[in-house]
């Protein structure tokens, strides 16, 4: 395992806390965990537990200001101020992309969708380990009224299905989640993560090559240096577009349980990723190591009750990341406080209705997705019934709750048996807070506007696929008599879940995944 | 006693007094059922999903919790222990919204209830035991555990139901999937029939007919012929086969 002699000069840096050994990458890690501990004792200085510490690889933990991120409140979102609302304007259909059949490829699921920091790119993670990107065509001059559309601009097997021979076990090639980089360069780069690799992608375009060199032929065959009898210049000449996908890091061998999450840092250095029972911090530079901040398995694996169900960083404050359980409750940590946040700064949770306790409170109540608004002030749980909206600095309940399918509560017994009641949706913030987007079943999906507390139901289907065409509102029928155009609760079609969705981070463009297909919609443009 | 042919009707599903207070209690059977047969399916992963796992088997202890809270209740002497407990039975108007739709009734009489409650109550003590009486998930739980073991020592008698119920977090622990030092117990399940039966033995080798099983008949045959095998023979073989094995 390369990197031990490098870690072992950094054990310096944690002799304050003997006891803590970060994972070194490697399966068997924690093998050399007792020679590293009696290390880093040796190495220590006393009394440096508390207060700010430096983080590891040297960085310290005051970030440098960056510039605001596009996604702050602009003016590019319509309905004004505080638009971004789902009932201030109309959603239209836009495009779809991938098969009609009805045949659904088990590896074409579609497992992840997110837009890049300016929402130029679009990118899908499917069950096949392929990552497909898209990016927004230039808005054409002569046809104003169709707004920039997204075009497949690279497409690239990220992951590969794995055997490991030891545990005689495939690991699943899906692509868990997909986390851009923000850009720094020409380049654009992302993190792919499956149940057990993260990856770090480069995604770089060519579009001239160089033509006359001296030393070899066009068709690249060496020249006889004896035969040149005069020297040129070699010139760039434009070519047809090539985008290259190229992976550039690639973080394996530290998580023993199943990746759910990853999280890009606000100092652009160092991303987190969390597994059911363990978060660990990496740089981005190193890939031999990483850092383990949480650890919640207990020392005998019967006293399991809880596992992280995801994890996120502040977008502001790079100490800060939230965590969430299987039992409903958050974990707000500071980097800062210990190198190991087994103990948490801030504890949410909200205390049970009993008036709705039932076998399935604790399944219902696991929460799925946790998301930070992008003013950094809130944050957003999903759990199987509703989205919740909490503020950071109220720890007993949440500011606002959504029912997102309220409507199922009295079927969770059947959901329970054919494991429905165990899916996880995932949910999203538009650009300005205001309002908050979820999935649901039979291919609907929900938007809440957090300042006019309304809230719609469309549905992502081939039906309503014409261009340019407006959604229409969608109801599901809860007793009594089904109006028309209302669906009943059991005529919903629990095999088609939207799972993932993606809103751009300025504009009133949604991307919205169901299945195989994805879907985008776009606001009606006046 | 219900006439034959008589449904149920729907109204004595809730709140009827032969009925335990959750109403969910009778469908609570055959949850605890599905539960049961998810936790295996989980279980049969060589790298279980552990949420799913997780999950399946807390809301198994919340329904074992419910129906020694039933079963036990007239004879538990620390039942007053047991009702401090978070979820302490609810009146039951409460309970209409516990969520549980009547899914597949089991089609018997209040005392079929019984039978099936002390079958499951056999099973149920069987994981707990294996889950370790040790666990504290609150305050109140530790004395809670007493009435259960008790109850679970209580039954003993009736045979274990078949259900191979390991401690399904027992299982977890000694899967290798979850073993970070110890290289040496993942190869503690390598199967050494091969090694162990007769099939060794210089006449039936050269045959190589029984080397695809165990339960070949011909194989057995042939090993019978050769009970007059001498014993320092196959110490032989053994410690060729074994002695230089490097894995």
């Amino acid at each position: 395992m390369g990197g031990r002699a490098g870690s072992v000069g950094l054990a310096g840096l944690f002799g304050a806390e003997p006891d803590r050994v970060w994972a070194l990458a490697g399966q068997y890690g924690a093998r050399l965990g007792p020679a590293l501990r009696s290390l880093a004792s040796v190495g220590g200085g006393a009394g440096a537990g508390l207060g700010v510490r430096s983080a590891p690889w040297g960085l310290s933990w005051g970030c440098p200001r960056r510039s605001p991120s596009p996604r702050s409140v602009s003016a590019g979102v319509a309905g004004g101020g505080g638009g971004g609302g789902s009932n201030d304007f109309q959603w239209c259909f836009s495009q779809v992309k991938g098969a009609i059949d009805e045949d659904v490829a088990e590896a074409d699921i579609i497992s992840t969708v997110e837009f890049n920091y300016s929402g130029d790119l679009l990118a899908t993670g499917d069950k096949g380990g392929r990552v497909v990107i898209f990016q927004r065509e230039q808005e054409n001059k002569s046809r104003p009224h169709s707004r920039g559309e997204y075009n497949v601009y690279s497409t690239f097997q990220s992951h590969e299905p794995e055997f490991d021979y030891l545990k005689s076990l495939e690991i699943e090639e899906k692509i868990n989640k997909i986390r851009w980089l923000p850009q720094q360069n020409a380049a654009h780069f992302l993190l792919s993560t499956n149940d057990k690799t993260i990856k770090l992608w480069k995604i770089s375009e060519r579009d001239k090559r160089a033509e006359g060199y001296n030393l070899k032929d066009e068709d690249g065959r060496l020249r006889d240096p004896f035969r040149i009898t005069s020297l040129r210049v070699p010139i760039l000449k434009p070519m047809d577009l090539m985008v290259e996908a190229s992976p550039r890091r690639i973080f394996a061998n530290a998580h023993t349980y199943h990746i759910n999450s990853i999280s890009v840092n606000s100092d652009h250095e160092t991303y987190l990723s969390a597994d059911d029972l363990r978060i660990n911090l990496w740089h981005l530079e190193i890939t031999d190591r990483s850092f383990n901040i949480v650890d919640i398995k207990p020392a005998n694996m019967e006293e399991l009750t809880e596992v992280i169900t995801a994890a996120e960083f502040h977008p502001h404050h790079c100490n800060v990341f939230v965590y969430s359980s299987s039992k409903g409750t958050i974990r707000l940590c500071d980097m800062r406080s210990s190198a190991l946040c087994d103990r948490h700064s801030k504890f949410f949770e909200e205390p049970e209705d009993p008036s709705s306790r039932s076998f399935f409170s604790e399944i219902i109540s696991s929460i799925s997705d946790v998301k930070f608004s992008h003013s950094g002030r809130y944050m957003m749980t999903r759990d199987y019934l509703s989205v919740k909206v909490w503020d950071l600095n109220m720890e007993n309940r949440p500011v606002e709750t959504y029912q997102v399918h309220e409507y199922l509560r009295s079927k969770l017994c059947s959901l329970y048996e054919n494991d429905c009641i165990f899916d996880k949706f995932e949910c999203c913030w538009n650009g300005s807070d205001s309002a908050i987007m979820t999935g649901s079943y039979n291919n609907f999906f929900r938007m809440f506007d957090r300042n006019t507390r309304r809230d719609i139901t469309l549905e992502a289907s081939r039906e309503s696929s014409k261009p340019r065409a407006i959604l229409k509102p969608r109801k599901v029928c809860t007793g009594g008599k089904r109006k028309k155009d209302e669906i009943s609760v059991d005529s919903l079609d629990f095999n088609k879940k939207i799972l993932h969705t993606a809103w751009h981070p300025t504009e009133n463009i949604i991307a919205v995944a169901a299945t195989n297909n994805l879907y985008i919609f776009q606001d009606k443009i006046n | 006693m219900l006439a034959k042919g008589v449904k149920r009707p729907h109204g004595e599903m809730e709140g009827g007094d032969l009925e335990p207070r959750d109403p969910g209690a009778a469908p609570a059977s055959s949850l605890f059922n599905i539960s049961m047969v998810k936790l295996h399916q989980s279980l049969r992963h060589v790298e279980p999903n552990l949420r799913h796992l997780v999950l399946v088997a807390n809301t198994l202890r919340r329904m074992q919790d419910q129906m020694q809270r039933e079963a036990g209740g007239p004879m538990a002497p620390d039942s007053p222990e047991a009702l401090s407990v978070v979820d302490s039975p609810a009146p039951v108007s409460d309970l209409r919204d516990s969520g549980l739709e009547p899914c597949r009734q089991p089609p018997s009489d209040s005392q079929g209830d019984d039978l099936l409650l002390s079958s499951m109550d056999s099973s149920i003590s069987t994981i707990l035991e294996d889950l370790g009486q040790v666990e504290v998930l609150s305050p109140t739980r530790p004395e809670e555990e007493q009435p259960l073991a008790g109850a679970s020592g209580a039954r003993q008698e009736p045979a274990r139901t078949s259900a191979p119920c390991l401690g399904p977090l027992e299982l977890l622990s000694s899967a290798s999937y979850l073993l970070e030092d110890g290289l040496e117990d993942i190869f503690e399940d390598i199967d050494t029939s091969m090694y162990d039966c007769d099939l060794w033995s210089p006449t039936s080798l050269s045959g190589f007919k029984a080397f695809s099983s165990a339960e070949d008949s011909d194989s057995k045959a042939l090993a019978g012929a050769e009970d007059r095998l001498d014993m320092s023979d196959l110490d032989y073989l053994m410690d060729v086969l074994v002695g230089g094995h490097a894995l």
